[in-house]
């Protein structure tokens, strides 16, 4: 892997995290803020120019790519690479979790 | 017919947070904005009196179709386009929460804008400064026609507005880049 996305996305914002993680079915991006807002209990909100702009990062940098257009929206979805980012980052968070519970991790 | 006047108002680059509070506080005061035309006039419409939060995104013309669907989506109205800007508006009756009145919901996306500014506005007119402006302005000091001296003094303004202009917002661009990435 490249690793100057590694160095961008590893760790990357929360919000970047929530878009590449709905992407893994295809979806635009109002509805990717509708979603997130769902799965955190409205704790986490992305406005219009923030997902704008990380959907546009991510669709430069490879991690996501457009899959059709429907009803004037543009619908992307995570490609491979996006998906070995998002699964580097899981498991960064899962580290994360574990140690702030007093667990170590086993590699 | 609905009255309309003109305004004339003076915003930089690195304006936009004051421009937004001013066209707020102009729409509170039952002046809608319609349109306007660089570098300094503002075209309003008398309205009903309503508190609606404006927002400026710097796009500089990158943006696609799917862009203006998303704020749409998102409840924004876009109604305005200026020199790489992009107007858009909301009442603040519409929104549930403040994030709802905002375009950006995280500081990295902030600081991406003030970036993009930077680069390509700032960058440009550095530029023209060295390579245009400053050459020009220390040629025509070495030339003694009184031909020459208007332009010296041409020149002379030129590069104190241009100075003022950098000062001005190199300083509030850092400022801002600043005051983002200090925030919780």
């Amino acid at each position: 892997m490249d690793n100057k996305i590694r160095r961008i996305y590893v760790p990357m914002t929360e919000s970047g995290f929530y878009i590449l993680y709905c992407l893994q079915q295809p979806q635009h991006g109002y509805g990717i803020g509708q979603r997130v807002k769902q799965m955190t209990g409205g704790e986490l909100v992305i406005s219009a120019g923030t997902m704008y702009g990380t959907l546009s990062k991510m669709e430069k940098d490879g991690l996501i790519a457009f899959v059709r257009e429907e009803e004037k929206r543009k619908l992307y979805q995570i490609t491979s690479l996006g998906a070995k980012i998002l699964e580097l980052e899981i498991h960064r968070i899962e580290r994360l979790y574990k140690n702030s519970r007093g667990e170590n991790v086993n590699e | 017919m609905s009255d309309t006047k003109l305004m004339i108002r003076f915003f930089t680059v690195a304006d936009y947070e004051e421009e937004e509070i001013w066209l707020r506080q102009n729409h509170k005061n039952g002046w809608k904005l319609v349109k306007t035309v660089p570098p300094c006039f503002y075209v309003f419409e008398s309205c009903a009196p309503e508190d609606v939060v404006y927002r400026l995104d710097y796009k500089n013309n990158t943006e696609n179709s799917d862009y203006f669907q998303l704020f749409q989506d998102y409840g924004w109205e876009y109604f305005n386009r200026c020199m790489g800007w992009l107007f858009f508006r909301k009442p603040v009756s519409e929104t549930d929460t403040e994030q709802d009145a905002e375009i950006f919901s995280d500081d990295v996306s902030r600081i991406d804008m003030v970036d993009h500014i930077v680069r390509t506005r700032m960058l440009p007119l550095l530029i023209i400064f060295f390579c245009c402006v400053m050459p020009n302005f220390i040629r025509s000091l070495n030339e003694s026609t009184s031909f020459a001296d208007l332009f010296t003094i041409l020149f002379a303004l030129l590069f104190l507005l241009y100075l003022y202009l950098f000062l001005h917002c190199g300083l509030r661009l850092r400022r801002l880049r600043r005051k983002y990435s200090k925030r919780p």
